[in-house]
């Protein structure tokens, strides 16, 4: 991957202004520190279940995010990797055996074998067409569970999943389950960071400038948006596995298209393309949708007008402002700096 | 088997009515109008609430429902689409969705949750033989048949719609003749949404009415633009037809099956025939 390093000179310069690596190096352990340290702090203000309920949602958005805004590729049926990691865990905890983490580890494979194996076709589109193919397989993959498979999935109703305890991981316990998609979230992070800065990332980042720049560069741009749409599946259908275990209830409604939205909104009010933006617009999401409809019934049509209001005026998203804040108080003080 | 063809047609024909207006939008504005869900089944409330209040005279209910959808579809335009041409193809989506989101949620607040009834406004049936049709389905097809027709000299023969075929093939030619292309475009718009009523308001009786019966059609009209190609109005037409057959030969032996049918068709296609936006 050494050769992406020889880019053409003002793309380069513009990457290297926008993700600033020197000053990132070494910091992946203060990150990890605050999103742990946040997330920590949040169990007393909301319940356990609940703050448990919204780390899964941030390693979705992240996945989400891997593909949306680092890739550029808007995807209106993510949900259908969720999906298939919960209910192929759901399915190996029903069927074969009640190990959580074999359990786990069968939802990550099945999604990212899903993933790979409708990558070929999904990665081909760009624009809108990306995103209504996954909506039409995300439709296909929730009708599916629906009637065709019911024998096995039970249809609409769904099915129970109750794992054993293994290894010091019990699903049943809500402190283990919580400390353990504690870690997976910052695992999913740790790598998403990783990658992102690597010269693949780098890569998928140039694709969603300009793909065709890179595709005269001489790269295999559809590799390399296969492998990244495999992996998004991947750490999608470990969300899945998460959200299976953490309900102990897996139904149609965890692929439902319209659900899709959600994770839209939130990259969107977080600030696409960055991995704290995911985590924040996130959050963001999950307060709105756990307690707004408690005050407002008409709650879809808040989060429509909020949309709108996102994709004419605030664009850059909640994190997106927040960078900018800094940087602007940074600016103010490096002058001073100077003077000293 | 006869019914099932005759099924096709009337589903093809539905799907025809809805596919225009995304491909002519598509084509012109390059904007993916995911709010045709809203005005598609905005028309249908709106017959219902025509229906009730003119007491069961249907088509003048269906006239009205179409000329209500009409300035709703202009707004949606001129406040929503129109600030966003040029962006990318994912801003409009969304945006578009938002507003989808917004209008069924009020639909859910004027009219509620649950299903309307709603029935067949003939229940005449035409005997051929030894078969009887409902003549309701068969008139959809015919309305379809004349529509294709019409729109096809609509584009050949008036100068509005030389021009709109002209910024299909190339938007920036024709700004440059010195045509304002943004009214074309407006109007291309209400009359696609327009269609989208129509579609609805001759597929209301047929089918089940609720707030989001406009997603799953939706997706199936989008299965028949990819198909048949964005902006293209020929291949629009054919695709229709041959997904609506698609979908009633699959439910002939596999009922639940059909929809997934289509999507199966689509995927097939693009592997053969990417689409670049």
């Amino acid at each position: 991957m050494e050769t992406s390093k020889r880019e053409d000179s003002d793309h380069s310069a513009e990457f290297d202004a926008e993700t600033k690596p020197e000053s990132f190096k070494g910091r992946e352990w203060i990150d990890l520190l605050v999103i742990g340290g946040g997330f920590l702090l949040l169990v007393p203000i909301l319940s356990t279940h609940r703050v448990t309920d919204f780390m899964i949602f941030c390693i979705f958005a992240m996945s989400f995010d891997l593909m949306y805004g680092y890739m550029g590729r808007l995807s209106f049926g993510h949900l259908l990797y969720l999906g298939t990691g919960a209910y192929c865990c759901g399915l190996f905890i029903k069927y074969v055996s009640g190990n959580p983490w074999l359990a786990i580890f069968v939802g990550i494979v099945s999604a990212a074998m899903l993933g790979m194996l409708l990558g070929p076709i999904i990665v081909r589109t760009t624009g809108a067409c990306f995103a209504l193919i996954n909506l039409a397989f995300n439709q296909v993959g929730f009708f599916l569970v629906l009637s065709p498979l019911k024998t096995i999935t039970n249809g609409e109703d769904g099915f129970g999943v109750h794992a054993s305890s293994f290894a010091f991981f019990n699903p049943a316990s809500k402190a283990s389950m919580y400390f353990f998609v504690f870690f997976c979230l910052l695992l999913v992070f740790y790598i998403l960071k990783r990658i992102t800065f690597s010269p693949f990332g780098i890569m998928i980042r140039s694709i969603k400038e300009d793909e065709n720049r890179v595709r005269f560069l001489g790269y295999n741009t559809y590799f390399h948006k296969w492998v990244t749409f495999a992996l998004a599946a991947a750490i999608a259908g470990l969300a899945g596995t998460l959200t299976a275990l953490n309900y102990n209830y897996v139904n149609p409604n965890v692929m439902d298209v319209h659900s899709n939205v959600g994770v839209v909104f939130a990259c969107l009010i977080g600030g696409a393309g960055t991995l704290y933006g995911a985590i924040v617009g996130s959050l963001a999401y999950m307060l709105i949708s756990n307690f707004l409809p408690i005050y407002i019934q008409r709650w879809e049509m808040f989060l429509g007008i909020t949309m709108l209001l996102i994709i004419f005026r605030f664009r850059k998203g909640i994190w997106g402002y927040v960078v900018e804040y800094l940087e602007k108080r940074r600016q103010l003080r490096e002058p001073i700096k100077e003077i000293a | 088997m006869i019914y099932t063809i005759l099924y096709g047609f009337t589903i093809g024909a539905i799907l025809y009515f809805i596919s225009i207006g995304l491909s002519l939008t598509f084509g012109t504005m390059r904007v993916i109008n995911f709010a045709h869900t809203l005005t598609y089944s905005l028309g249908v409330y709106m017959l219902v609430t025509f229906v009730g209040l003119l007491k069961g005279s249907f088509i003048p209910a269906s006239i009205l429902a179409i000329a209500v959808v009409i300035p709703v579809s202009y707004v949606i335009e001129r406040f929503i689409i129109r600030r966003l041409y040029g962006e990318s193809v994912d801003y409009t989506f969304i945006a578009t969705f938002a507003v989808t989101l917004i209008g069924v949620d009020s639909i859910k607040w004027i009219w509620g949750v649950l299903p309307q009834p709603m029935s067949d406004p003939l229940g005449v049936y035409m005997t051929l033989g030894r078969f009887t049709f409902p003549l309701y389905r068969i008139i959809i097809v015919i309305v379809a048949v004349v529509l294709f027709f019409a729109l096809e000299l609509f584009f050949r023969k008036t100068i509005v719609g030389k021009i709109v075929v002209a910024a299909l093939e190339d938007e920036e030619g024709v700004r440059c003749l010195g045509v304002s292309v943004t009214k074309y475009f407006s109007l291309v718009f209400v009359l696609g949404s327009a269609l989208a009523a129509l579609g609805g308001v001759l597929y209301a009786p047929i089918s089940s009415i609720h707030p989001y019966m406009g997603l799953s059609i939706l997706l199936l009209a989008f299965a028949v633009v990819i198909v048949g190609g964005m902006g293209n109005l020929r291949g629009t037409f054919i695709s229709a037809f041959t997904l609506g057959m698609v979908m009633s030969l699959t439910a002939r032996y596999w009922s639940q099956g059909a929809e997934t049918m289509v999507f199966i068709v689509m995927a097939i296609v693009l592997i053969f025939k990417p689409i670049d936006i």
